[in-house]
């Protein structure tokens, strides 16, 4: 192993890892297109460079569509997580209303909040609203649960000490608790950012005119011939989870810096 | 007695699943939280100062009162004038409760295969994501670049998978299984590793001094130290596989609660379609408690519960 002893970055490592998949991917479609019949194959997985050129040949309809997806997801996201952090902070500073809403905040992530997307298209007959609705529902919830864990984790010493020097209220929720309330806030977007997307194809899979998600079931119509154009949307789709995954890790990146998995020396034991 | 409401408060936390649904559910809800009273709790209460205790009570009840009000409200209509929506579009409670009681049997057969299919990929999805991550921990470069790498899985709109899936694996039930191990695998792969590698450097430095070898650090402080990662992992995954197999049946499949959902809605048939909602969250909840069930026995000394 000539690599191991170069003493690899981790940067360089996960360009290794993701070369070793995209190759697999290919390795894999190549072995299937051996076994059997070319469009069956190609419904199953296509050769990723097949994938790769329906994602150019289709770039303007894909890019078109991807933004009304994105656009609509994104909208909701801001106004969701907008929303969740508010309510954290209201339930962080007032007992009673946080006793009255958690079990229903707590609960609610367990009910398969997405089912309800065919639902609302049917409440609300906007195709442009109905996304942002369900965008913002599916953010609002993860964001209120780990803000609000955020907020009580705060070192009771720390609140002590500002207690003890008169610290006003604002003070204490700038200097204190929204400091410690970030990681939460973030892991809870994390953790929405994908939802939201997925929430907003859902809707357009339900009936509405245009879309990644519309796209997706009209070539999914087609079978095989279009398969490069489905799994173009696919990648189109995971491309978009993933870019506004990586934007946030970014701004987490950025304005929690203390975290310790940030730290130069994380404490592994090596 | 500050003490006593902190106790007080934990515990109805973890044990109060009130539920956002219909009003049928809240049997469910009431054995939830059943196993949450602990003797503990109810010694602490003995404490309490009469005016503690009235104001405890007070906080307890006001989940239910809230919940109570909720659906009275949305029973009498007021949600239906404030929006101008007709009751086909939104059903009242009753009318949920109603389609509940009569489809009862077919819903707790598809509930039955929804439950299977979550239940098989989330174990699927977990064991090989803490195996991943267990391997991982053993390489911190390469392997928290394979996590990073894996973690992309989390950002995978389920939607896609789904068609991908049905392709490989047929319209039968390993598709929605396939789906939700896919899900599943990054979160607990993600939330374990972060566990098993987030150790207090000075630990490390004294297992180093003692000459532990990596598998005796492993075994005797990554993996302890790991636990409540892993059971964080477990209670997020149990809450995105219930998403991932009612999505995964909106696609292609013949029975489900997922399938009934699309289909009723297709039909127009919005008190059903509530119906498979309120059951899938009725399951979902169960299947959560019992994690934190096992959460509470295999690890006592977990202090912060970690509701994912």
């Amino acid at each position: 192993m000539s690599l191991r002893s170069f003493k690899l970055e981790y940067r360089s490592w996960i360009v290794i890892w993701i070369l070793s998949l995209l190759l697999l991917w290919e390795g894999i479609a190549w072995i299937l297109h051996m076994w059997m019949p070319p469009q069956q194959a190609a419904s199953r997985l296509p050769y990723l460079h097949d994938v790769l050129a329906a994602l150019v040949r289709y770039s303007g309809t894909l890019a078109e569509q991807g933004a009304v997806t994105f656009g609509n997801a994104a909208i909701g996201f801001t106004g969701g997580a907008l929303l969740g952090l508010m309510l954290a902070l209201l339930m962080s500073a007032a007992v009673w209303l946080e006793r009255t809403l958690s079990p229903y905040v707590i609960s609610s992530q367990m009910i398969p909040i997405i089912g309800l997307a065919p639902i609302v298209y049917g409440i609300i007959h906007n195709a442009e609203w109905a996304r942002i609705v369900m965008a913002a529902y599916v953010t609002f919830f993860p964001i209120v649960i780990h803000t609000l864990k955020g907020l009580k984790s705060t070192a009771p010493e720390h609140l002590e000490l500002m207690r003890s020097c008169g610290a006003s209220l604002p003070a204490r929720y700038i200097k204190c608790l929204l400091p410690s309330a970030l990681p939460g806030l973030f892991s809870g977007m994390k953790i929405a950012a994908p939802l939201a997307v997925t929430s907003s194809i859902v809707v357009e899979l339900m009936g509405a005119p245009d879309g990644l998600g519309v796209l997706m079931v009209s070539s999914l119509y087609y079978g095989s011939a279009q398969a490069g154009m489905f799994w173009a949307t696919i990648v189109l789709s995971i491309g978009i989870g993933l870019i506004s995954y990586l934007v946030i890790s970014l701004a987490e990146r950025w304005l929690t810096p203390w975290q310790p998995e940030f730290r130069a020396k994380g404490g592994n034991v090596v | 007695m500050s003490e006593g409401v902190v106790v007080n408060r934990k515990r109805d936390e973890n044990g109060t699943a009130a539920l956002p649904g219909s009003a049928s559910l809240s049997g469910s809800a009431v054995a939830a939280s059943v196993p949450g009273s602990e003797v503990q709790g109810q010694a602490e209460q003995g404490q309490l100062v009469g005016t503690a205790r009235k104001k405890w009570l007070i906080l307890r009840l006001l989940p239910w009162l809230a919940g109570i009000c909720f659906l009275a409200l949305w029973q009498l209509r007021l949600f239906h004038q404030l929006f101008s929506l007709e009751s086909y579009q939104l059903p009242v409670p009753s009318a949920i409760a109603a389609s509940i009681r009569d489809n009862a049997e077919m819903l707790f057969r598809y509930a039955l295969y929804s439950g299977t299919e979550m239940l098989g990929g989330f174990l699927l999805g977990s064991l090989l994501g803490a195996l991943a991550a267990a391997g991982a921990s053993f390489f911190p470069t390469s392997g928290k670049a394979g996590i990073a790498v894996m973690s992309a899985l989390n950002a995978v709109p389920i939607v896609a998978l789904a068609p991908i899936m049905n392709n490989w694996f047929g319209d039968g039930i390993w598709s929605r299984i396939a789906v939700v191990a896919v899900i599943t695998m990054a979160a607990m792969a993600v939330s374990l590793f972060k566990g098993l590698t987030s150790i207090q450097p000075q630990y490390g430095e004294l297992l180093d001094g003692l000459a532990a070898s990596r598998m005796q650090a492993f075994l005797k402080l990554r993996l302890p130290h790991a636990m409540p990662s892993l059971f964080a992992g477990l209670k997020i995954n149990m809450s995105t596989s219930i998403i991932g197999a009612i999505v995964g049946e909106f696609f292609i499949a013949s029975q489900g609660l997922g399938y009934l959902l699309s289909d009723q809605i297709r039909l127009a048939n919005m008190p059903l379609a509530w119906a498979c909602i309120v059951i899938a969250a009725a399951l979902g909840i169960v299947l959560y408690e019992a994690v934190v069930l096992a959460e509470k026995r295999i690890i006592p000394w977990n202090r912060v519960r970690t509701n994912a």
